[in-house]
C-alpha cells in the first residue's frame, strides 16, 4: 500500500491510496462520537467499502476504497472531504437533535396522529380487522396504577379475603377490610 | 489468504460472524480472537475473490452491527 | 462580529434567527414574524440599546422578537396557523396508470417506458384498490392525480378509476377531486368530453418556444409542442362554452428549466402568456429518472439557475405591472408563508415534508410508496421508501409505517444542522427523498444541497423586494397569495 498525503488535509488525519482507490481518515473519537461516526461511514456504503480500525485509545480510522477501483488525487480528496463533511454534519445532528427533542417529537407525533386518526364516514374495522386484533394485549401502561384496585395497590386484603381468613383462624369480628 | 480484522469496540462479534454467515458460500473463512480483535482468515480459489469477499464483509459486518448496536 | 455588535444582550432579543441579505438584516422568530433592519438597526437590537417607543421598538415589538414583551398567545397561534397541514392524513394520491410514453424526454424522472410495454400498465382491479387505500386517509378531502408515462395510454383505467373513486366517495362522505398530468399529444374529442364531464383538471409540460420544447421532448413523426398547444387552446375553449370563468379555468403548464432554458427566461414567460396560462413554475431539474445519465447536457450550477431565477422573475412582475396575470410558483408560495403566516401546503417547501404524511404514490403494479420521488427511487432500482403494496396494505399499516415516520423525522428542520440556525427555517423545506437521492440520508448535508442553495437564494431575492418596498411590485406579490379555489374541481359527498 503506497499512501500520500490530499491536498489540504494533515497528514496524520487524511492519506489516500491511488492504486487501491482509498481514503484512510484518523478522527478523534473525543471530538466525534461513534454514532456519528458510524452514521458518516454509512452514508457511503453504496459507492466504497468501509473499514474502521481503532489504531490507538481515543481514536477511529476509517478507510474508504471507492467500487470503481484506482482513483486520481482529486477523486480521493473529494471523498475525504465529503466525509469529513458529513461526519460534521452527522455530529451536530446528533446535538440538535438532543436540543429539539420535544419540539421534534411534538410535530412528529402530531403529523403521525393526524394521519391514523379516523376521518368520519371511514369504514368501521370489519370482522376482519378484529378477528386479527389481540384482545389478550393490555389495553394501556398503568404506570400510576389508576386502574388497580386499593387492595392491589397497597397489597391489603378484599374483605371477601380478610373475611375468609378470621373464619379460617376464628377472628371474624376483629377482620379489617 | 487475506486477513480482516474487525476491532471488538467497533463491531460486535455477532456481527462480524453473521456477516460471514453470508458470504460462506463464497469462500472458506476461519475466525480467531486475536486481543481487541475479531479477526476473519478469508481464502478463494481466486485472489480477486476473496478481495471482494474481503471488502463486501466490511460492509455487511458494519450494517449489522449498525442496526444491533455493539454488545 | 456581526453587524459590529460589541456587547451582545441576552435580555433584550426574544429568541431569533438572522440573515444578511444585501446589506440589510432579515430577522425572524420561530413562528415566521420578520423584520428588516439596517445595519445600525440590528446593532442596537443585538446590543438591546433600542429606546422603548421608538420606530424600531414597535416594529421589534410587533413581530414579537423583544423578550420583554413577548406574546406567547399570539406566538402560539401563529405556530398552530402555519403547521395546519399537520392535522390531516395524505391528502394527494398519485396514481401511475402506465410507463408507456409516446413521448421521449431529455429529463424524464419519471423512467418512462417504450409503446409496447403492456406489461407497464396498470389494470383496473390495482386501481380500484389503489383508489380504495386514499379514500382511506384520514383527510376529508383528497386529490387522485394520474401519471404516468403518459396517462392517456392507459385511458380506459383512467376512466375507471374516476368513476369508481366517485362512486366511492359519495358512499363514505369523502370530497374528491381528480387531475391529470398529460403531455396532451394522444388527446381526442371523446377522452376529453369524457374529462370535462367528469370535472378532471388537466396539466401539461411547456418546455417553453417551440424549438426549445421540441429539442428536449420528442414526438415521433410531429411536434409535441404544436399538439400540446392545440388541445390547451381546445380545452380552454371547452371550459368557457361550458360557462367557467377563464381567468380560474385553464391548462396550466409545468416547465422544467434545463440548461437551454437559462438563456430564454423571457422567451419562456412570453409562450406561457400568450397560451393563457396564469401560473409558471420556475422549477430546476431534479435529479431523479433519466437525469442520471443526461446530466451532463441539461444540468448546471444552481448560480446560473438562481440569475435565472430573478430576471425571469423581475419580467413576470414587470408584464403584471402592465396587466398581464401570470404568477411565479415559487414567489406565491414563500410570499404565502412570509406575508400571511400561512402554508399554502406545497409539500416539498414544508417541515415536514409531504413525503409519506401527505403524498401517496401507487405505481402501475400496485407497489405504494411514499410519494411521487420514493417511486422514481424505485424506477431505477432503489426500494427505501417502498411502503408495500395494494391489497395486502391496510391504511393504518400504511400510514404506521417506520418509513414515514423516518421522512417525518428527518425532514423537519429544527433537527437539521444548519437549517436550525437559518433565518428561513420557518419558511422552508427540503425533501427527504431529495436528500436521500442526492446526499445519502434523509437528513442530508444542507450547507451542500442544491435545493437548500434554490431556496435560500429565492427567499433572498423576495425579501430584497420586501426591503425595496415598491408597492406596486408588493402588490403583484399579495394578489399571488390569494388562493382562489376551483371549485367546480371539487366534488363534494353531497
Amino acid at each position: 500500500m503506497s499512501t500520500q498525503t490530499l491536498d489540504g488535509f494533515p497528514k496524520d488525519l487524511a492519506v489516500g491510496d491511488l492504486a487501491e482507490g482509498s481514503v484512510t481518515l484518523t478522527v478523534d473519537a473525543a471530538v466525534y462520537p461513534l454514532e456519528a461516526i458510524y452514521g458518516a461511514a454509512y452514508i457511503f456504503i453504496d459507492r466504497c467499502f468501509v473499514l474502521l480500525d481503532r489504531p490507538k485509545a481515543g481514536s477511529v480510522a476509517v478507510t474508504l476504497t471507492s467500487k470503481k477501483g484506482p482513483a486520481d488525487a482529486e477523486a480521493l480528496r473529494r471523498m475525504a472531504g465529503e466525509f469529513a463533511n458529513e461526519l460534521l454534519t452527522q455530529a451536530w445532528r446528533q446535538k440538535i437533535i438532543e436540543e429539539n427533542r420535544v419540539i421534534l417529537e411534538t410535530v412528529t407525533t402530531q403529523a403521525l396522529a393526524g394521519a391514523t386518526a379516523r376521518a368520519a364516514g371511514a369504514a368501521e374495522p370489519s370482522l376482519d380487522d378484529l378477528a386479527s386484533f389481540d384482545f389478550t394485549e393490555e389495553a394501556f401502561d398503568d404506570p400510576l396504577g389508576i386502574a388497580m384496585s386499593w387492595e392491589e395497590k397497597y397489597k391489603k386484603k378484599t374483605p371477601t379475603e380478610a373475611a375468609s381468613e378470621a373464619t379460617v383462624e376464628g377472628g371474624g369480628a376483629e377482620a379489617k377490610p | 489468504m487475506i486477513e480482516r480484522r474487525f476491532h471488538r469496540d467497533l463491531y460486535s462479534t455477532a456481527s462480524v460472524d453473521g456477516a460471514v454467515k453470508v458470504f460462506e458460500g463464497f469462500a472458506r473463512f476461519e475466525l480467531v480472537d486475536d486481543g481487541d480483535y475479531r479477526v476473519v482468515r478469508i481464502s478463494a480459489k481466486r485472489p480477486e475473490r476473496e478481495r471482494k469477499v474481503a471488502l463486501e464483509l466490511g460492509n455487511y459486518a458494519l450494517g449489522l452491527t449498525r442496526k444491533g448496536g455493539i454488545s | 462580529m456581526l453587524a459590529g455588535i460589541e456587547k451582545p444582550s441576552v435580555t433584550f432579543p426574544a429568541f431569533f434567527r438572522v440573515r444578511e441579505v444585501s446589506g440589510s438584516f432579515v430577522v425572524t422568530n420561530a413562528q415566521g414574524d420578520w423584520v428588516i433592519l439596517t445595519a445600525p438597526e440590528f446593532k442596537a437590537f443585538g446590543e438591546g440599546t433600542v429606546e422603548r417607543g421608538t420606530g424600531l421598538w414597535d416594529r421589534l415589538k410587533a413581530a414579537n422578537l423583544i423578550r420583554a414583551e413577548f406574546d406567547v398567545p399570539a406566538a402560539v397561534a401563529r405556530l398552530k396557523k402555519r403547521m395546519k397541514f399537520l392535522d390531516n392524513g395524505p391528502n394527494l394520491h398519485i396514481l401511475v396508470v402506465t410507463l408507456r410514453c409516446n413521448e421521449t424526454c431529455v429529463y424524464c424522472h419519471a423512467s418512462r417506458a417504450d409503446m409496447t410495454a403492456v406489461e407497464t400498465d396498470m389494470s383496473a382491479e390495482t386501481a380500484e384498490k389503489s383508489v380504495e387505500l386514499a379514500l382511506g386517509s384520514s383527510s376529508p378531502f383528497i386529490t387522485v392525480e394520474f401519471q404516468g408515462g403518459e396517462p392517456l395510454v392507459n385511458f380506459s383505467v383512467v376512466k375507471h378509476a374516476i368513476e369508481y373513486g366517485q362512486r366511492r366517495a359519495k358512499e363514505i362522505g369523502k370530497s374528491i377531486e381528480f387531475t391529470m398530468v398529460s403531455n396532451l399529444a394522444l388527446m381526442d374529442e371523446e377522452k376529453l368530453a369524457f374529462l370535462l364531464d367528469h370535472k378532471v383538471q388537466i396539466c401539461t409540460s411547456i418546455d417553453g418556444p417551440e424549438h426549445l420544447h421540441d429539442k428536449q421532448r420528442k414526438l415521433i413523426g410531429s411536434s409535441a409542442f404544436k399538439a400540446a398547444v392545440h388541445w390547451i387552446k381546445r380545452i380552454n375553449q371547452a371550459y368557457v362554452e361550458r360557462g367557467l370563468d377563464p381567468s380560474l379555468y385553464h391548462v396550466e403548464a409545468l416547465l422544467t428549466t434545463t440548461r437551454e432554458a437559462l438563456s430564454r427566461g423571457r422567451e419562456i414567460v412570453d409562450t406561457y402568456e400568450a397560451l393563457g396560462c396564469k401560473a409558471m413554475f420556475l422549477r430546476p431539474i431534479d435529479p431523479f429518472g433519466f437525469v442520471e445519465k443526461t446530466a451532463h447536457r441539461v444540468e448546471y450550477p444552481r448560480e446560473e439557475y438562481l440569475q435565472f431565477y430573478r430576471d425571469t422573475t423581475d419580467y413576470i412582475i414587470e408584464l403584471n405591472k402592465q396587466g398581464k396575470q401570470v404568477l411565479e410558483r415559487y414567489a406565491a408560495i414563500f410570499m404565502s408563508k412570509i406575508l400571511n403566516g400561512e402554508d399554502p401546503n406545497f409539500l416539498d417547501i414544508r417541515s415536514p415534508s409531504g413525503a409519506g404524511i401527505s403524498a401517496i404514490a401507487y405505481n402501475y403494479d400496485g407497489l405504494v410508496f411514499a410519494g411521487d420521488e420514493a417511486r422514481m427511487m424505485h424506477e431505477t432500482g432503489d426500494d427505501t421508501f417502498l411502503l408495500g403494496k395494494v391489497g395486502e396494505l391496510t391504511y393504518d399499516t400504511m400510514m404506521s409505517h417506520p418509513t414515514i415516520r423516518a421522512l417525518v423525522l428527518g425532514s423537519n428542520l429544527n433537527g437539521r444542522p444548519d437549517c436550525v440556525n437559518c433565518a428561513y427555517n420557518p419558511y422552508c423545506g427540503v425533501d427527504g427523498v431529495h436528500t436521500y437521492k442526492t446526499q445519502g440520508s434523509i437528513s442530508g448535508r444542507m450547507r451542500e444541497s442544491t435545493v437548500s442553495a434554490v431556496h435560500k437564494g429565492i427567499m433572498d431575492y423576495l425579501f430584497e423586494k420586501i426591503r425595496e418596498g415598491d408597492p406596486e411590485t408588493m402588490q403583484v406579490f399579495r394578489r399571488w397569495t390569494i388562493n382562489r379555489s376551483r371549485d367546480h374541481f371539487v366534488q363534494d359527498p353531497v
